[in-house]
């Protein structure tokens, strides 16, 4: 008889330090040239407003930026997760604009955020 | 069994000057910790501020503030306190800082510590007294030092007996 083969299972309660969010920024008329830099200011601004000195110096990173389409990704500490998506979230205005930050992914991990099943196209060999 | 659990923050205001200090009044504390909990914890620090903080008693001979918070929320008032830099008082800006000496459940345990405090003061200031006559009255002070003084005058609201034996304090 063949030995059953093993089996091990781990399970991590907080896999990662960061998480990662992917969003992007809509402005009532079209969009703007806005640089990464800029970007980030104001997510800056958004964060001094609601959570005032303190709340603004907390460490978040803007990994990548498509100035095109104005889409980030945003990598922050994992307690900082809950301030920065309500200052996301209450954001209104850029330059006396009004304007929306759109979260469309977050993961405790980049690589999900790579694939996105709402966007997944199917290909021609599902169909018969 | 299920009530309000508040943190009294006793804080002491350190003047250069003593007599700077005289005409403070609670107000000024409040606004001045309300503008600095804004500055540092912006909407969020000061709808917390708005719903829990108060200024429960402020001797202005020694300088002696009892702020009271929420529970939850005591540590972000207490970390506002290291950024007030001047309080104003009647139009004039006063330079100081708030130094917090202790945090307590109840009113009694902050009163309890202060006169703990108070006469460690005292027993501090003996040394630099300078005729005889000062020194009998610093120890007269120390041994009126007790909370029993303290309960008669609770209904008043005046604070400690002992506050009013280091009107010398440096």
């Amino acid at each position: 008889m063949e030995e059953p083969s093993k089996f091990e299972q781990y399970v991590y309660k907080n896999a990662s330090v960061y998480h990662y969010m992917k969003i992007s920024l809509v402005l009532e008329n079209g969009n703007k040239y806005i640089t990464d830099a800029q970007f980030k200011q104001l997510i800056i601004c958004g964060l001094k407003d609601l959570y005032g000195e303190v709340g603004a110096s907390f460490p978040f990173d803007l990994l990548k930026f498509d100035q095109n389409k104005l889409t980030g990704i945003l990598r922050v500490y994992n307690s900082g997760l809950v301030k920065l998506w309500s200052a996301l979230t209450l954001l209104g205005t850029y330059q006396n604009e009004a304007c929306a930050f759109r979260v469309m992914q977050v993961s405790p991990f980049l690589l999900a955020l790579s694939g996105n099943s709402r966007e997944l196209q199917f290909g021609d060999q599902l169909t018969l | 069994m299920v009530r309000f659990k508040s943190r009294y923050l006793l804080c002491e205001v350190c003047v250069p000057d003593r007599s700077s200090l005289q005409l403070l009044e609670d107000r000024s504390i409040y606004n001045t910790l309300r503008a600095a909990v804004k500055r540092a914890h912006g909407d969020y620090g000061s709808a917390l501020f708005n719903i829990g903080v108060i200024v429960k008693y402020l001797n202005a001979h020694t300088g002696v503030v009892l702020i009271r918070s929420r529970k939850k929320h005591y540590r972000l008032i207490w970390s506002a306190l290291s950024f007030i830099t001047c309080l104003e008082n009647r139009g004039q800006m006063v330079q100081c800082f708030l130094n917090c000496l202790h945090v307590g459940g109840t009113i009694r345990t902050c009163q309890k510590f202060l006169v703990k405090y108070n006469r460690q003061q005292l027993h501090r200031m003996l040394p630099d007294c300078k005729t005889d006559a000062e020194k009998q009255e610093v120890r007269k002070a120390i041994l009126s030092c007790s909370l029993s003084n303290v309960r008669d005058e609770e209904a008043d609201e005046d604070g400690s007996d002992d506050d009013d034996d280091d009107d010398k304090e440096t």
